[in-house]
């Protein structure tokens, strides 16, 4: 495993280095996004956000730029090495194919760390907003990327057997901002309950933004939740992708584009 | 080292389903160039990426140096590099160096091994002053010696080539020539798919011409060649022969063509090797510049196998 990690820490590395402009437009983006969003909000309700729910803003939406991240890219990252003719290479390393993508998808999250941390620090220059600022905070957020990876395995998966998806992928990643930012978890009745079963991400983030604001933080029930809903997400994520990798050598369809 | 046994693919279409590949067999040794070869939607490339492991076979068995390739895939994958056509097997905005290092990472080779490698590579194939150039700015030719040298990182045992050479300019298809003739020698195994017969013919210590999914011809190359080869004799003169001794030629009762006022094409009668002795002197004092018996070469040999195969449907 080791020698897949070196190999695709090396890679990051390279890009990263050689091709910074990209970071640097990735980063003010997000902070454009945010500041649009926020003075907008500010402007229509003649009130300025502020207390939890200006925590739940700023929390919410830098979670949902790495979620975003971390369901995308390797999605992503099949569909532009079968448009680039590479992925057959990639499958013929002595690895899982699976490995290798996950292995990608935590190299996109370390390469993304650092300019998300300079962005969030700018919202809460920006904001004003608050944060009880706890390490165990850490692992929610750990739990929120390791989910995101299972919902981008099942991207992934998808990406495997029909190549061109981006149009799908932007409809997730709106539908992840609507579980992320909305307080789904506090929506009372049937709908509530089926929604919080159902979307993916809303335990996470519900738990991390208790670890984060002032006050008890979240309830032992809820951390369980949390896990479990997590280890389904990722075991979903990971079978369907290996499922994917075998009907996708049985139809000979890997490089097709 | 390798031994694929009674492939077998099928496909669905809107047709119904398709037998990309039916019951073939084929084995290469180590040092060995096997020229799989045939018409373009023949099963080559579908049988090689079935070898490879990127295709799942629906009945049959790939072995590579006695390990399963469908069933330790990994292991395989060890003992086994490529050359996709069609595939541009590299990252564009990695140097060539980068490239191969990270290739040659990927396959558990630890960095330092791979730089190493990868510049061994890049002297063998000439490439070493533009290691440091990223891939999108070298030539196509260029591009193709540096996936050859991406498939040989791990020192694998059995390397697919799928056309290696098409649209190469003459000093770089020698060069990847040159490089599969040290292959060999080292003890590797190739599989050759290639429309270009002349590359193929160079190469290839044994041929498999497949045609409809089908097997229809295997054998030593030289053994083949000389199985198609007729014994018509070809006799060209540096002036037109005259008129005497165009008579004197024909007074021999053979089967005979001119094509041309220098050439002959005469079938003397086989069993007796001094008969074309009695045609040169029949042709006396005609300065002759060239005698020589027809050799197949593997272009008439497809194309003639391609068609009785045709005519046999």
């Amino acid at each position: 495993m080791s020698s897949l990690l070196v190999a695709e820490w090396r890679r990051m590395l390279i890009d990263l280095v050689r091709y910074p402009l990209e970071t640097v437009s990735m980063m003010v983006v997000m902070f454009a996004v945010f500041a649009a969003m926020f003075f907008g909000a500010h402007y229509l309700t003649a009130a300025p956000i502020s207390g939890p729910s200006l925590s739940g803003v700023v929390i919410g939406y830098t979670v949902w730029t790495l979620v975003m991240n971390a369901s995308g890219f390797m999605g992503y990252s099949i569909q532009n090495e079968t448009q680039n003719g590479t992925l057959e290479q990639v499958m013929l390393a002595p690895w899982r194919t699976a490995q290798i993508f996950l292995v990608r998808g935590m190299m996109d999250i370390l390469e993304m760390l650092l300019p998300v941390l300079a962005v969030l620090a700018a919202l809460i220059a920006l904001s004003g907003a608050r944060f009880d600022w706890r390490p165990l905070a850490l692992v929610p957020a750990a739990m929120t990327i390791v989910t995101s990876w299972g919902i981008g395995l099942i991207m992934a998966a998808l990406a495997l057997v029909f190549k061109r998806m981006a149009q799908m992928q932007l409809m997730v990643q709106f539908a992840l901002l609507f579980v992320i930012i909305a307080p789904v978890a506090s929506i009372s009745g049937l709908f509530g309950q089926v929604l919080g079963v159902l979307a993916p991400l809303t335990v996470q983030v519900a738990v991390l933004h208790a670890a984060l604001a002032a006050g008890p933080g979240a309830s032992a029930a809820l951390w369980w939740e949390s896990a479990a809903d997590m280890v389904v997400w990722f075991v979903g994520g990971l079978w369907l992708f290996r499922a994917a990798d075998r009907l996708a050598r049985r139809r000979g369809i890997i490089g097709h584009y | 080292m390798l031994a694929a046994e009674e492939l077998v693919k099928r496909f669905h279409s809107r047709t119904g389903l398709i037998t990309a590949v039916d019951r073939i067999s084929i084995s290469v040794a180590a040092g060995e160039v096997l020229a799989f070869l045939g018409p373009n939607g023949a099963g080559k490339t579908t049988t090689i990426k079935m070898v490879a492991g990127l295709i799942r076979p629906d009945a049959g068995q790939v072995m590579l140096d006695g390990v399963d390739v469908t069933g330790r895939p990994a292991q395989a994958a060890a003992r086994l590099g490529a050359v996709l056509e069609g595939s541009r097997n590299l990252y564009w905005r990695l140097t060539c160096l980068e490239n191969l290092i990270y290739w040659g990472t990927l396959r558990r080779l630890t960095p330092r091994a791979a730089r190493s490698r990868a510049l061994e590579l890049l002297r063998l194939v000439d490439l070493e002053d533009r290691q440091h150039n990223t891939v999108q700015t070298l030539s196509r030719g260029m591009q193709q010696k540096l996936a050859l040298c991406q498939a040989l990182m791990h020192r694998p045992r059995l390397v697919l080539l799928d056309e290696p050479t098409l649209g190469l300019d003459f000093a770089s298809a020698e060069a990847i020539k040159t490089t599969v003739r040290q292959l060999c020698q080292d003890g590797v195994a190739i599989l050759l798919t290639t429309h270009q017969m002349d590359v193929a013919q160079q190469l290839a210590d044994r041929l498999a011409i497949i045609r409809s999914g089908q097997l229809v011809l295997t054998g030593n190359t030289q053994e083949v060649l000389a199985r198609y080869s007729r014994p018509v004799w070809r006799i060209t003169a540096v002036e037109p022969f005259s008129a005497s001794q165009q008579a004197a030629a024909r007074a021999l009762g053979w089967p005979i063509e001119q094509p041309t006022q220098k050439d002959f094409l005469v079938t003397p009668p086989e069993n007796d090797p001094a008969a074309i002795y009695q045609l040169l002197d029949a042709l006396r004092p005609a300065a002759i510049r060239l005698v020589e018996r027809h050799q197949a070469d593997l272009a008439e040999v497809f194309q003639q196998v391609v068609a009785e195969e045709e005519a046999a449907l």
